[in-house]
């Protein structure tokens, strides 16, 4: 789809992009990485013709690109660009719409795909549509950005830094989104980031440059198991199966039964579940994850109500298109020994253990020979609470807990 | 916001109007036209005077008090008060004055007037400043537009009903009135035309001028130099070339272009009023954040595309800006125009200073200086209204 073929741009004595030679095959995520000043951008925007190489070739869909009308090739070519640059002059709606506008589109079918464009991005349709990009922090215009560049449905996508200035959970989110959507659509997408795990978990292959020469092109999975040199191995870092991890969506893992319990049933039937399991999801009447029971937390004296524990999804579940990477984190960082998986209206679909995580590292580590994580023992599961303390409540279910 | 930091523009202004009242002359009785007169007092006007003085120094120190919004409409309402209590009280000094005298004897306005008008005006400018601030810019602009109207009225009002038009200014008028308007008129429309002409050649200048640094260089510095010739020089300059064009080519003659007359003066105005225009217009298109036009070119926008639908929308503001800046530029010089034979509110000015008549060239003058005003204050509004939503000032 698109074909680099020996491209290099100069500024004078700099050279931007050296020599470049490079494959994106129809619906595949090339990912560019590289430290700064590479020359990612550069290669963006030759391929867009914003930038006109000093020689080499360039072919999109077969044509050279060279001989195709600058305007009409960038009408093709969703284009997302660094500094975002919406219109100060025109509102969210109308920034997202301006190909489609300059490809005659009318006028409902403006504002509908501006709505559709907004709610994938994740950014409220009827707040935003009118607001002016001025009022937009950072984040929110970058993901507007990307709205923009998807608007007329291009068959390929430029993207250069999309997620750049976005909080680290939405942009978790956003890449979930765009992998699902990628899944959908099967774009043909080149896409620029500095973050590794960013490129580990969307590329089909990426493409590590460094000073304008491209080191090393390879699927994620390659580029973790045989890096070229020291520079690439650096560049990956030392955490590599750990970073294996960010390729494997937590939905290819996760436990679909995990221990529940309606939190309208009552005490009792909370009691005897967290009785079998030691631990326990609490749902309400449509499913969704409201808190959990935790037998550590028992104590005599105390009523099932004290004891459970609220949960606000956002901050204690993931959901199912998050990367394992990411749900190990979580729970690390709560220090969890499972979490809990729910989808974006709040149900609860299934947890995700220490334990599958491992399996999942082991997995991945047993096709290149390592042994498994050995230090991931050290957080099977470990039991304080003792049984009696568990009767004592289930026949003082009305005391009280000071 | 309590702000008790006095507005000392606004002091500046009520002092002033208070000593002039006291210490300089109202009005002048003359025995005719062009003869020195006997000074009379504000004394001799009687009390009319003595109620908004009083509500003005109250509504000023008042106004210390006040929210910055608040304090604006008290600023503005006092000076207005105190220019209708000027021009009515003159018009009963007149009256009173012209009483007694003989009929070819006139009152003409004093320096004390002068000043307590100034100082009055001082006070409504720096409370109408306050109302355009940054925080009170959402009252609206319908708010702001009572005060000029309200001067206008009492001024009418002066003229209409309050002596006013007793004084030596209106006599002038009463007997040039049937030149006076057509006056006016040909004023504007010269301004006008030659700011269209500006427009229709600036604008594109400046557009070409932000693409290429070597026509900017060119451009600016032309205009430049044009802005330093003195208007009476560039007049002479354009007497001779155009009097041999108009010699050489008898259809010149019949199209009205000669060395004399409108077609210098519309050559001149036109020229001058480039370098704003050329100028805003640049700086307009050179401000525009250059990640947005890299966004539109990136989209596969056409040159044309990025320029009427992105670049001169934002650059907008400023051009109107360039505008507003030649007009009243183009107002004021248009009086010198008068000197080569374009008939307009300078030619009575250059008659009265010919004949001495103080008067006359207040005729001329006076005029001028409220069209300039109207110009500034209605282009800005203009500029304003059109300016886009998402690039106004917060
Ligand atoms: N217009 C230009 N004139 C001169 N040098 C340029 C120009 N544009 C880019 N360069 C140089 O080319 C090199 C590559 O720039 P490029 O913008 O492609 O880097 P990048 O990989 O996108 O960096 P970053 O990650 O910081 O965005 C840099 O060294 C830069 O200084
Ligand atoms: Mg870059």
């Amino acid at each position: 789809m698109i074909h680099l073929d020996g491209v290099t741009k100069r500024y004078g004595d700099t050279v931007a992009v050296d020599d470049l030679t490079l494959d994106v095959a129809e619906g595949e995520v090339c990912v560019l990485i590289g430290p700064s000043g590479c020359g990612k951008t550069t290669t963006l925007r030759m391929i867009n013709r914003l930038i006109t190489p000093t020689s080499g070739r360039i072919m999109i869909n077969g044509q050279d690109a060279s001989e195709l009308k600058a305007e009409e090739l960038r009408r093709s070519l969703g284009y997302a660009i660094q500094s975002v640059g919406l219109f100060p002059h025109l509102d969210v709606a109308a920034n997202i719409a301006v190909v489609p506008r300059l490809l005659g589109w009318d006028k409902p079918r403006l504002r509908g795909r501006a709505r559709e464009l907004l709610e994938l991005v994740g950014l409220e349709p009827e707040q935003y549509m009118g607001k002016y990009p001025r009022q937009l922090s950072g984040g929110e215009a970058q993901r507007i950005g990307v709205a923009r560049a998807l608007a007329a449905d291009p068959p390929v996508l430029l993207m250069d830094e999309p997620f750049g200035a976005v909080d680290p959970l939405n942009r978790g989110r956003l890449q979930g989104e765009f992998a699902r959507i990628q899944r959908d659509l099967h774009k043909t997408v080149v896409f620029v980031t500095h973050d590794i795990d960013e490129a580990i978990r969307l590329a089909d292959r990426i493409a590590i440059m460094r000073d304008g020469r491209l080191v090393q092109y390879d699927t994620p999975e390659t580029i973790l198991d045989n890096p070229v040199d020291h520079f690439v191995r650096d560049f990956v870092g030392s955490d590599r199966a750990l970073k294996r991890l960010v390729r494997v969506p937590v939905r290819d893992v996760m436990d679909t039964a995990p221990p529940v319990a309606r939190r309208s049933a009552g005490a009792k039937e909370m009691l005897a579940e967290v009785g079998r399991t030691r631990f326990v999801y609490l749902v309400d009447e449509q499913g969704r994850l409201t808190g959990w029971l935790d037998r550590a937390q028992l104590k005599g004296g105390c009523t099932v109500e004290d004891a459970l524990s609220d949960a606000d999804p956002a901050q204690v579940a993931v959901r199912p298109d998050a990367s394992l990477k990411e749900a190990l984190s979580r729970m690390l960082g709560l220090g969890f020994r499972s979490i809990a998986v729910v989808e974006s209206d709040g149900r609860l679909v299934g947890q995700v253990t220490l334990g599958s995580v491992e399996g999942a590292m082991t997995e991945s580590d047993e096709h290149q020979g390592a042994r498994p994580a050995e230090h991931m023992a050290e957080y099977s599961a470990e039991d304080t609470s003792d049984d009696s303390v568990l009767e004592s409540i289930a026949s003082d279910d009305q005391g009280d807990c000071t | 916001m309590l702000t008790r930091s006095p507005d000392r523009v606004a002091l500046t202004g009520a002092v002033l109007a208070l000593v002039s009242a006291l210490m300089l002359p109202a009005g002048t009785l003359r025995p005719n036209r062009l003869a020195q007169g006997d000074p009379h007092s504000w004394l001799a006007a009687g009390a009319i005077l003595a109620v908004p003085m009083l509500a003005l120094l109250l509504a000023v120190f008042a106004s210390f008090l006040c929210s910055r919004s608040l304090r604006g409409h008290v600023l503005s309402s006092a000076g207005v008060l105190l220019i209708g209590g000027i021009a009515l009280s003159l018009g009963a000094l007149s009256e009173s004055l012209m009483v007694d005298a003989p009929s070819i004897a006139r009152v003409s306005i004093g320096s004390g007037t002068w000043l307590m008008l100034a100082g009055a005006a001082i006070v409504a400018f720096s409370g109408w400043q306050a109302l355009m601030g940054k925080e009170s810019a959402s009252q609206g602009t319908h708010v702001r537009m009572v005060y000029p109207l309200a001067t206008a009225a009492f001024l009418f009002a002066a003229v209409a009903f309050g002596g006013l038009d007793t004084i030596s200014l209106a006599a002038e008028y009463g007997i040039r009135t049937a030149v006076f308007w057509p006056s006016v008129i040909a004023h504007l429309r010269l301004a006008g035309v030659s700011l269209v002409l500006g427009l229709a050649m600036g604008v594109p200048l400046g557009i070409i001028a932000a693409r290429d640094a070597r026509i900017r260089r060119v451009a600016l510095g032309v205009t430049g130099i044009i802005q330093t010739i003195p208007s009476l020089a560039m007049l002479g300059l354009l007497i001779a070339p155009l009097a041999a064009l108009s010699a050489a080519y008898p259809v010149l003659r019949q199209l009205g272009i000669r060395g004399i007359g409108e077609t210098p003066a519309m050559i001149a105005l036109t020229l001058y009023a480039l370098l704003p225009i050329v100028r805003n217009t640049y700086v307009g298109l050179a401000e525009v954040d250059p990640a947005v036009v890299d966004a539109g070119r990136g989209m596969g926008m056409s040159r044309g595309q990025l320029l009427w639908r992105v670049e001169m929308p934002l650059a907008l503001p400023l051009v109107l800006e360039g505008v507003r800046a030649g007009a009243v530029l183009l107002v004021g010089i248009t009086a010198v125009t008068a000197l080569v034979g374009a008939r307009n509110l300078g030619s009575f000015i250059f008659e009265g200073l010919g004949q001495a008549a103080p008067d006359l060239i207040l005729l001329g003058a006076l005029p001028i200086i409220v069209l300039a005003i109207v110009a500034d204050v209605g282009l800005s509004f203009i500029a304003d209204a059109v300016t886009p939503k998402g690039v106004r000032a917060a």
